[in-house]
């Protein structure tokens, strides 16, 4: 019923960091992305970069994991970048581009100067 | 004794542990099933005292619950910090604690040295991997208790543990949905000039945060509100009141929606932060022939006018409520003309984890038409839920400004 576990990839660039994100975010797993998510945001990291080009759900426990790990980002000065194709439309819908930019591709995201 | 005899003893004693079964635990109130704990946990050690603190997840503190031999304990309403104290490392540490010696140093409530307790035992009660609580078992004569007395009490506190936490998850739905029923508004506002209808389902598992709300001001304006917090169960159901209420506060202040949510963003960011919601307010003229939206985080309504196929309706989207401090709240104003009806709801009716959201919005949309608000929730039950389980709660409200001849 509910999202599986994932295993989360983490993929370091200087002080860029990507961390891949599962098919699927619900109640499941929304406190296993929220974890990934900020124990990613190392002192030495400026851009964490949250890979949803393979994610096609996403439910309102998701969106709660990405906002918290804004909140975080805000305090730590890392810079939050969104990759999202299919759950683009629910990121749209809640506003939080104003607040975290999202891009259409990985390349597009890295290729942003920080 | 034996080292023979005391195997024997030993095994007696699981014996009668496991001869109470987890059917038996479950037909037990929440009261019962404490008294059963406690009365377990003092006979297995033959000792004095027994008690149960469980674990507040609000204030972090360990509450005193229930206690047999220390009755004080619970009657004065002892909390314990978890990390502090003889319980409050058991929690912290899940691990049990034996003590030969009580007294200020060691035991942070002063009830349990007072009342002439020697040695003590604790262990956590842990229930689905994390702890809810401590049980602990006390000795009014000099004693040192053993690593076998420590593994009877955690086998003892293990069953209940499960027994415990269920019971507790029971009644924290049982308290959700009848929050819930108590916050949805009992009759809508309905006049000559527009009616309301609206539905709500909770979903499969446990009752979300999904609300709807609809009021008129003193001005004659009605309010409409829908809203989803992120979350389930009776902790998102607090919020979701909360956020009802202060909605309603903020609206009699100002006719502007977008100054309202503003005003309940801040509230929220200040009193519960880390609560996220979205949230779709729209204030219509007491004619009905104008209405202004705000929506933070929230789908915008589907607009239905008579004679044309319906549409998602061009509303400026906003930032959810919760996520970051001073978002601008755009405020998007539609002419109605008469017959014109408004749905809004929550992403539970249109959220599908097998297919896009636009087509579910596609769907919502060819479902919707112009037609008696009641009539048009039916119709939109039928085409998007159907005979389906609903997994997340589905709120629905429907507004329909009055067609020319009821005017």
């Amino acid at each position: 019923m509910n999202a599986e576990t994932h295993d989360f990839k983490l993929q370091r660039a200087g002080p860029q960091v990507v961390v891949a994100m599962p098919a699927e975010i619900d109640i499941g797993n929304a406190d296993q992305v929220r974890r990934a998510l900020l124990s990613a945001m190392e002192p030495q990291v400026t851009v964490l970069i949250v890979d949803m080009s393979r994610t096609t759900f996403c439910d309102s426990a998701g969106v709660q994991a990405v906002i918290a790990a804004y909140r975080q980002a805000a305090t730590t000065g890392t810079q939050l970048r969104l990759v999202a194709t299919e759950v683009l439309r629910i990121f749209t819908v809640i506003g939080t581009d104003q607040l975290i930019p999202v891009y259409p591709t990985m390349e597009a995201a890295q290729a942003e100067m920080s | 004794m034996t080292v023979d005899a005391s195997r024997a003893e030993l095994e007696e004693r699981l014996r009668d542990i496991q001869s109470i079964t987890d059917a038996d635990l479950s037909r037990l109130g929440p009261q019962d099933l404490l008294s059963e704990l406690l009365e377990r946990g003092r006979d297995i050690l033959q000792a004095d005292t027994a008690a149960v603190l469980l674990l507040d997840y609000s204030s972090g503190q360990l509450v005193a619950t229930a206690a047999a031999g220390l009755e004080e304990e619970v009657r004065q309403g002892v909390r314990i910090p978890l990390g502090r104290g003889f319980a409050g490392r058991i929690a912290a540490e899940q691990k049990p604690v034996i003590l030969d010696h009580v007294d200020h140093t060691t035991v942070l409530n002063p009830i349990l040295w007072a009342k002439g307790i020697r040695a003590l035992v604790g262990v956590p009660l842990i229930a689905g991997g994390r702890v809810i609580g401590v049980l602990h078992v006390g000795s009014l004569t000099p004693r040192e208790f053993t690593s076998d007395d420590v593994e009877l009490l955690q086998l003892a506190a293990g069953r209940a543990a499960t027994a415990v936490q269920s019971l507790i998850m029971r009644e924290d739905r049982i308290a959700a949905a009848a929050l819930q029923r108590s916050l949805l508004p009992f009759a809508l506002p309905a006049s000559d000039a527009g009616q309301l209808a609206a539905r709500y389902v909770p979903g499969e598992g446990a009752v979300g945060g999904d609300w709807y709300d609809g009021f008129t001001l003193p001005s004659g304006q009605l309010c409409v509100v829908i809203g989803d917090v992120t979350g389930s169960g009776l902790p998102a159901a607090v919020i979701m009141g909360r956020m009802r209420s202060a909605l309603r506060a903020y609206a009699l202040e100002s006719a502007d929606p977008g100054e309202v949510l503003a005003k309940l963003d801040a509230k929220m960011q200040h009193f519960e932060p880390g609560a996220v919601a979205t949230v779709a307010y729209a204030v219509f003229d007491p004619g009905m022939d104008r209405v202004r939206i705000c929506l933070a985080g929230h789908y915008p309504p589907v607009v239905a006018v008579p004679g044309r196929p319906a549409e998602l309706a061009d509303v400026a989207l906003g930032l959810l409520i919760g996520a970051a401090p001073g978002a601008q709240r755009p405020v998007t104003t539609l002419e109605l003309a008469p017959g014109t009806l408004l749905c809004f709801y929550t992403d539970g009716l249109i959220e599908r984890r097998d297919q896009a959201i636009d087509d579910g919005l596609a769907r919502l949309c060819q479902a919707v038409s112009a037609q008696p608000p009641d009539a048009a929730c039916a119709a939109v039950m039928a085409a998007l839920v159907g005979r389906q389980p609903a997994r997340d709660d589905i709120a629905l409200l429907i507004v329909r400004r009055s067609p020319q001849e009821a005017a």
